[in-house]
């Protein structure tokens, strides 16, 4: 990948996270970090490209990573921690996948659809495996903490 | 007196649980707040039970009877702000049991959480469907204006439709058209000589990601019904947003 690319895919992601931010009603300081988050989060992923090549694996390792940083960011800040634990993931929901589905699905191609539904479909579900994987931790941790 | 009493606390956690949801707060938290509020209280027998379309709450009460409410639950729409200024009210009562009136009182402040203005949330329309134009690949400046402006269209639809409460997935299938019309219009006249990138930065505003991702967690959790609820209205979603663009794409034939 060219390294105009992976900068503007860096910058873009954060303004779309920011966008969604504000959407959110995420106010104050806490739109930066959801932002940065977002920002985090493509730039991972592209770093783990240079080691895995699945997709579906890459997704659910940074969606893991993204919900710690929002687990952490929110006993900081003293905030639930679904103030960034979705958004910081903006950027890997898999919108061009949808398109290019309704593209195939559209066109008649059958098993090209097919192909590209059971992607989209795994790649949502990877990340929020992560999501799940990461929060149950941080729940267990607290409760083992309390007792 | 203790009925009295038990009745307003009864009323305003089942208020403050049904903002928790309308916020789009996860199943789990809506109803551990509910039982951290009544066992500060002293109240042993509760039962909570909150999915994405309504809440209900049975209390048994300190002279043994039992009080039980509910509440139904139609609309709901993220809002961080206001979960995290439930979420510490929720901590404020269940660590200082301060009386009824205070609470009510907090309750009232919530609900006029500040927003942003409907001109912000329609530039950040915009902001996103250039954004991630940009993301997917788009690299012209003239289409990049272009993904910018037909997502600032698709900002004021979707504030027209929230005016008249109208049907979300039936919203998006619109959303969705016109934002696929625009693109395509423009590509016929010459204005741009690619749609793909800007249909997919527009699909980006529409699309349910925090729906889905919330309805598979609530099911990895066990709140299955709430999962399924949420599943169904994101489905729903995305198939609206793909035939919206699909229906373009019918009528003006394979012009991508």
């Amino acid at each position: 990948m060219e390294m105009s690319t992976i900068i503007i895919q860096i910058i873009s992601s954060f303004f779309g996270t920011l966008g969604f931010g504000f959407l959110f009603n995420i106010r104050g300081k806490k739109l930066i970090y959801a932002a940065v988050g977002g920002m985090l989060s493509w730039g991972l992923f592209l770093a783990l490209g240079l080691v895995f090549e699945s997709e579906a694996l890459r997704y659910f390792l940074v969606s893991l990573c993204s919900t710690a940083y929002a687990e952490i960011l929110a006993r900081i800040l003293k905030t639930p921690a679904t103030t960034f634990s979705i958004i910081t993931l903006i950027p890997l929901v898999p919108g061009g996948a949808l398109y290019h589905t309704a593209t195939f699905a559209m066109n008649g191609n059958l098993e090209e659809f097919i192909a590209k539904f059971v992607y989209t479909i795994s790649l949502a579900l990877a990340l929020s495996l992560g999501i799940v994987v990461m929060t149950a931790i941080f729940r267990y941790y607290n409760k083992l903490k309390k007792s | 007196m203790e009925t009295n009493s038990i009745y307003r606390l009864l009323s305003s956690v089942l208020e403050i649980l049904k903002m928790m949801v309308e916020a789009g707060a996860e199943i789990y938290r809506v109803e551990e707040s509910a039982n951290h509020i009544f066992s500060a209280y002293g109240y042993k027998n509760v039962d909570v039970y909150a999915t994405t379309s309504n809440i209900i709450i049975s209390i048994e009460a300190k002279d043994s009877t039992i009080k039980s409410h509910t509440k139904r639950i139609k609309k709901i729409s993220t809002d961080i702000e206001k979960i995290d200024r439930l979420n510490d009210l929720v901590r404020d009562i269940s660590q200082n049991r301060p009386d009824f009136s205070y609470i009510e009182k907090e309750i009232e402040k919530i609900k006029q959480t500040p927003k942003f203005s409907t001109v912000v949330n329609i530039i950040f329309y915009g902001v996103i469907a250039g954004a991630f134009y940009l993301f997917f690949g788009g690299r012209s400046i003239v289409e990049f204006i272009v993904s910018t402006a037909i997502g600032l269209v698709t900002g004021v639809i979707n504030v027209f439709f929230e005016k008249l409460d109208f049907n979300k997935v039936l919203g998006k299938f619109v959303q969705s058209f016109m934002a696929s019309l625009l693109a395509v219009a423009l590509k016929k006249i010459g204005i741009v000589s690619h749609t793909e990138y800007i249909i997919i930065g527009n699909i980006m505003t529409l699309i349910p990601g925090i729906g889905l991702t919330n309805s598979l967690r609530d099911l990895f959790v066990g709140d299955n019904i709430s999962g399924v609820l949420r599943l169904i209205e994101a489905a729903l979603s995305a198939l609206a947003i793909a035939c919206g663009y699909v229906a373009v794409l019918a009528v003006f034939g394979g012009v991508l």
